[in-house]
């Protein structure tokens, strides 16, 4: 048939009027919408199945318990399991983060093993007489750090050291009905979470601190004194020296100082905790049973201090800072070096602490990457042993600094963690809490193996609890050397962030004010600096870029410094600062 | 060299000079573009926004523009339903300004949302309670109502009329204006008055929240009626400001005149009804929310000043000024009544906008300022050049002002420079 | 059958939130931010450009040392019941609120970005996506595939972790029970360490928020303005009760404005 243009044109003129009746371009017009919905860039979910996987959070030494939501091999949530005797389903706020921590952007991800081998092979073949061989444990307490005792104890000029810490020593909050703490950060990244916040209702808190911190905020009486006159007002407490002495040094009024001494008086038991100065009374203090080790390990070298060495006397400095925990300044370690050419080696995973002044700096895997065990914490009354087991799979070329550091001191070594276990397994004493069914049973009920299975798949073995004592604990203090003759205006109050580079963490560092970020100095409104700004901060040590922050709850002439290692390096503890525009 | 283009009976500029006067807003408008462009391409990150301030200049901006713009629908209004008219000699200067504006807000707006991929989706998804929707259809449906009453003043162009087919064209289409201005008088009616329903609906803001009638609160009725008011103000301003640009006489001081006292009558009309809405919110609707009305004004620079400064400068005084004859006959009272009149428009949609985002309604909140960024102010900017343009383009080539070529008949040897002042 | 003819009855999700117990650590905003593909901040943005569903505010007395007292208020999406502000405003319908749940629902698919809805809310609880998501590089395996992750150019806001919801219905339909309302946990209220948050079904009168909210110490942010919101707060402090629903900033905090 012959069709005319005139009928073509009304067939689809027709046809255009009739297709808008169906739902075709409608739903095509509504499909556009898909194009604005997942641009390129916006990541998809991963797809897999859903489990459950336990383990022991190693951020801290709380070691809270923790149960990871997995999609695949994947951990994409973690939160704590209810009904755990000691963490009490509790997390942090960085463990519930912890498993971003392999993927920090700053991670060191590849180091020299091989010339660091090399050069630790060299620095002990060079060894003086009166020349040592040190590794400098950040976390001790754990079984890696019985391995570099023992490795240590191998070499005839080995020497292990920790930053000064009672291990044996708990605090049982249970058994307090005040709690007089001097500047330790209490309700806030101290002791285990849960057993804090069960114990809480049953404390009346004190808090000694020069600056309003969360603790202070939370507490039930917070006295303000000047920075670094803790130690004063303890002793004012304990009788050595009148109130009078006491206020003037700390700004307290002599009123307050005796309101203080009598409110300990009625509060009993009190548990005081960070000053050397006053006794906690009996029952607020523990001596833990020592979690058993294998016998042989006992041969091992001493933990000695970083202050019995003489200076100039370290030649291979070897430095295990895998686990967030303690520093030392490194003004203090560099002294201890010898003159011409020390061999330092750190194992670690940022290059912001060590790293920065390290020979070698090499890098190791995270939690939850890594299989290890966690100390007890300074609250657990009893001794325990949880490993955090991995949940993930390191990258590749990371360096395991136990069985380096063995090897380099030429002591072979086994699965220690599975030797501890046995250990443990043999002494037939305590519980086994399973995390998968919430079931604590005795442990010498379990099977080695058995037990082994649960410690991986997430357990945790409990001791009975250690015996009651009555002890100062230094925890927290280190004992302050005389303030510097300086002129600077600030007085330091240093905090630290449990655990930091965490990106997400921006919720509380950036994206609200709720955290202090590492690397900012909170300052009194009345410093003249801008909130959010970039300033100087400048000690008798040296300078750094800092951010400010203003809080009207520090007072003026006091700076609060949430530290990064290379701002401790700057911070001895009584220093005081400048902080200026930059 | 476009002489052809230009209607016989006036003189325009020779086309150098034109294009000397262009090439600056040319270049504005080109720089704006890439600013808009740096909002699309990159995301709203560009502009100082942030989650307080939700609204920044550009919803400043549009408000403005729209109630600046409200003289091209009551002019019509006024022309064709109240069969005004000594208004023809400038309603097709309004039908532009008035596309103008909301063809700029419009343009505005799409690069103020998120994803203006999905601007269509209001159409769709439509909500019935949202002001916005309403807005939306509005705005868009009046949109197509200005670019067709701009049509016949295009086709009206010296070249284009000896078209047959067009100049039957735009005849037929003459005959649809009076449908067209009450179409329109409807519209805005609904969208003025929906702006001012998009603050005074909002119950979690006691700043703006009014009570009202019905559905509406009583910020529907005060925007339209000081758009209405504002409307002839900014048509009488941008008369002027043509006629001095351009050196040239193009209505009569009578037709000035009528736009001041229609102004200044809505004007007073509109003062009162303001003061009585703030005098209610003062002392009723605020307190009843919790919030005390004088804690408004207690955060610097907002102090009780603004409003003072809206209600009384820029509301009381200029509506005094065009409705008292003696004044309203000198031009430099004339100009600075419809000027104050503008900016106190321009001040109630800033404040508004900027002022209620500002406030803080927490205890633990801040008050918070905020500055636009360069981009912001460059799209504003491209916005304003892009109407001097399309103004400047209708202008020289469209007859936009019906009386000059009789003006210009009544005083054609008369220097250009001795017309300033003259009114 | 029975359950046919019975009527489902409507759940009313709410939370009590004890001021006393919150020490402001942050756990539950990372927690949401963790289960609901939140990305970590743009290197650019501050506290006003950010996205914290949840966001833990600190408030004061406005007293300086030594009468100063501090508390720490968590501020999310409150759910208004009554004439919720974002669900009239929004031009699209992108917000709605569940009558089964009481939940206010957002449809980041839907949003256009408008920001009115951000406008409306008095509790500041409604955050835009400035920038697009990014996570850093092996982050992005981490997502929790309940939750679509949003683009730039929308708002979002704390939904009572509706992904749960809807997990947990799922659970109940194939548990053979598809029509009671469920009982499920939202990410902040399983992280808090201190137990400070619950949630539950406010109109169950069993339940532990419905007692609580019943409670005389318990109150709600700008009762006055009559938004009904679901999210009730609790404190035996009279200075926590005044300045957290107190409608301005105390005196103390106007003067460091200054």
């Amino acid at each position: 048939m012959n069709a005319t243009r005139r009928q073509v044109l009304m067939f689809a003129g027709g046809s255009a009027v009739g297709v808008m009746f169906t739902p075709a371009p409608w739903r095509l017009i509504t499909d556009t919408a898909l194009w604005s919905e997942n641009w390129p860039g916006i990541p998809a979910p991963p797809r897999g199945e859903i489990h459950t996987r336990f383990t022991n959070c190693s951020i801290c030494t709380a070691g809270c318990a923790v149960r990871a939501r997995c999609v695949g091999d994947q951990p994409v949530e973690l939160a704590g399991v209810a009904g755990h005797p000691i963490s009490r389903g509790a997390l942090c706020p960085f463990g519930i983060v912890g498993h971003h921590l392999p993927y920090i952007p700053a991670r060191l991800k590849e180091g020299p093993v091989g010339q660091a081998a090399a050069a630790i092979a060299g620095g002990l073949a060079k060894c003086g007489p009166a020349e040592f061989v040190v590794t400098l444990d950040l976390q001790p307490g754990r079984t890696a750090s019985w391995t570099y005792r023992r490795a240590m104890g191998a070499l005839k000029n080995g020497r292990y050291i920790a930053p000064s810490v009672d291990a044996q020593v708990a605090v049982d909050l249970s058994k307090a009905r005040t709690v007089l703490s001097f500047g330790v950060p209490v309700l806030d990244g101290w002791g285990t979470p849960g057993i804090v916040n069960a114990a809480r209702a049953g404390f009346r808190l004190i808090q000694i601190d020069a600056v309003e911190s969360r603790t202070a905020s939370m507490a039930d009486r917070w006295f303000r004194v000047r920075p670094n006159s803790e130690e004063v007002l303890a002793a004012a407490l304990a009788g050595r020296i009148s109130p009078a002495q006491a206020a003037d040094a700390t700004g307290l009024a002599v009123a307050e100082i005796a309101a203080l001494a009598q409110e300990l008086e009625q509060g009993g038991p009190v548990l005081v905790l960070g000053s050397s100065q006053l006794e906690s009374t009996v029952g607020t203090v523990v001596a833990r049973h020592e979690t058993p080790v294998p016998g042989e390990w006992k041969k091992s070298a001493p933990v000695t201090d970083l202050a019995s060495l003489p200076d100039r006397s370290v030649r291979v400095l070897l430095i295990d800072e895998s686990m967030p925990g303690g520093y030392l300044q490194w003004s203090a370690i560099a002294r201890k070096l010898v003159a011409d050419n020390p061999v330092v080696v750190t194992f670690a995973a940022s290059p912001e602490g060590y790293a920065r002044h390290a020979n070698y700096a090499l890098p190791v895997a995270v939690y939850p990457e890594v299989s290890g065990d966690v100390p007890p914490a300074i609250d657990s009354v009893a001794s325990t042993f949880r490993i955090a087991s991995p949940l993930v799979s390191p990258p590749s070329g990371m360096v395991n600094p136990e069985s380096f550091i063995a090897t380099a001191a030429g002591l072979s070594t086994g699965d220690t963690l599975r030797e501890r276990a046995d250990a443990i397994h043999k002494s037939a004493r305590g519980a086994v809490f399973t995390y998968a069914d919430g079931q604590s049973q005795p442990l010498k009920d379990m099977k080695p193996d058995d037990f082994w299975k649960v410690l991986n798949a997430g357990g945790c073995w409990i001791d009975e609890p250690g015996a009651q004592t009555a002890a100062k604990l230094t925890f927290g203090t280190a004992a302050r050397p005389p303030e510097e003759e300086s002129d600077l205006p600030l007085a330091i109050v240093v905090a630290r962030e449990t655990a930091s580079g965490i990106p997400l963490l921006s919720k509380v560092y950036r994206e609200s004010n709720l955290r202090l970020a590492p690397g900012y100095v909170a300052l009194n409104p009345a410093c003249g600096l801008e909130d959010g700004s970039q300033a100087i901060f400048e000690t008798l040590l040296g300078k750094a870029t800092v951010g400010v922050t203003l809080d009207s709850g520090i007072p003026p002439g006091v700076a609060q410094v949430s530290a990064t290692p290379a701002l401790l390096d700057l911070c001895a503890a009584g220093a005081r600062a400048k902080v200026v525009r930059s | 060299m476009d002489k052809q283009l230009i209607a016989r009976g006036v003189s325009r500029c020779p086309a150098l000079k034109f294009l000397l006067w262009i090439a600056p807003w040319v270049a504005l408008f080109l720089f704006g573009l890439y600013a808009a462009a740096l909002c699309l391409i990159k995301g709203l990150n560009q502009t100082n926004m942030d989650n307080r301030f939700a609204f920044g200049l550009w919803i400043f901006l549009d408000l403005t523009v729209i109630a600046l713009g409200a003289g091209a629908f009551f002019t019509g209004f006024l022309l064709y339903i109240l069969k005004l008219d000594e208004l023809s000699s400038v309603i097709n200067s309004a039908v532009v300004i008035g596309l103008v504006c909301y063809s700029g807000a419009i343009a505005v707006l799409m690069v103020d949302v998120g994803q203006p991929l999905r601007a269509w989706f209001t159409f769709w998804y439509p909500n019935v309670h949202s002001m916005l929707t309403e807005v939306t259809f509005c705005l868009s449906c009046y949109l197509t109502v200005l670019a067709i009453e701009y049509v016949p003043i295009v086709l009206r162009n010296r070249k284009l009329r000896q078209i047959p087919s067009l100049l039957v064209f735009e005849f037929e289409l003459h005959k649809l204006i009076y449908v067209l201005a009450g179409v329109g008088t409807f519209l805005s009616f609904f969208h003025q008055g929906s702006l001012g329903g998009l603050y005074g609906v909002l119950r979690g803001r006691p700043f703006a929240f009014r009570e009202g009638l019905g559905l509406w609160p009583s910020t529907f009725f005060l925007f339209i009626l000081s758009a209405a008011a504002v409307g002839p103000s900014f048509i009488l301003l941008t008369t002027w400001m043509v006629q001095i640009i351009t050196r040239k006489r193009l209505v009569r001081p009578e037709v000035l005149q009528l736009l001041g006292r229609i102004s200044g009558t809505l004007l007073s009309v509109y003062v009162l009804a303001k003061s009585v809405d703030t005098l209610v919110w003062i002392n009723r609707t605020s307190p009843e929310t919790g919030f005390q009305a004088w804690q408004y004004y207690s955060w610097k620079p907002f102090g009780s000043w603004i409003l003072v400064a809206e209600i009384v400068v820029c509301g009381l005084v200029p509506a005094l000024m065009l409705l008292m004859p003696k004044l309203r006959c000198r031009t430099g009272w004339l100009v600075t009544g419809a000027f104050l009149a503008c900016m106190g428009v321009a001040l109630n949609r800033f404040v508004l906008t900027v002022q209620t985002l500002a406030l803080p309604t927490l205890s633990f909140d801040r008050f918070l300022d905020y500055t636009p960024s360069w981009q912001e102010t460059a799209t504003f900017l491209a916005v304003v050049a892009y109407g001097v343009l399309v103004y400047s383009f209708s202008f020289r080539y469209f007859q936009l002002f019906p009386q000059e070529r009789e003006l210009k008949l009544e005083t054609p040897e008369v220097e250009e420079s001795e017309l300033v002042g003259r009114y | 059958m029975t359950s046919a003819n019975k009527p489902i009855r409507a759940a009313r999700y709410g939370m009590t939130i004890d001021l006393d117990r919150c020490n402001g650590c942050g756990a539950c905003m990372l927690a949401c931010a963790v289960e609901n593909n939140v990305p970590p901040a743009h290197e650019a943005a501050t506290d006003r450009k950010g996205l914290t569903w949840l966001r833990v505010y600190k408030v004061d007395n406005g007293e300086a040392y030594p009468g100063r007292r501090t508390a720490f208020v968590p501020v999310m999406c409150q759910h208004c019941g009554n004439e919720t502000p974002c669900v009239h405003v929004c031009p699209q319908q992108a917000v709605d609120i569940d009558p089964a749940t009481g939940v206010v629902g957002e449809m980041p698919q839907r949003c256009l970005g408008c920001r009115y809805c951000m406008a409306a809310c008095p509790y500041h609880a409604r955050y835009f996506n400035w920038w697009d998501p990014a996570w850093p590089l092996g982050m992005e395996k981490m997502l929790n595939p309940g939750v679509t992750p949003r683009m730039r150019g929308v708002v979002e806001k704390c939904n009572f972790c509706h992904g749960r919801w809807h997990a947990a219905k799922e659970a109940a339909a194939a548990a053979g029970k598809p029509d009671t309302p469920v009982e499920y946990t939202p990410a902040c209220v399983e992280a808090c360490p201190t137990g400070a948050i619950h949630f539950g079904d406010l109109n169950d009168p069993g339940s532990t928020v419905a007692k609580e909210a019943a409670e005389p110490g318990s109150f709600r942010l700008l009762e006055k303005l009559n938004t009904q919101p679901k999210v009730y707060y609790r404190s035996q402090k009279e200075w926590v009760r005044q300045v957290a629903s107190a409608p301005r900033p105390s005196a103390a905090k106007e003067k460091d404005r200054g």
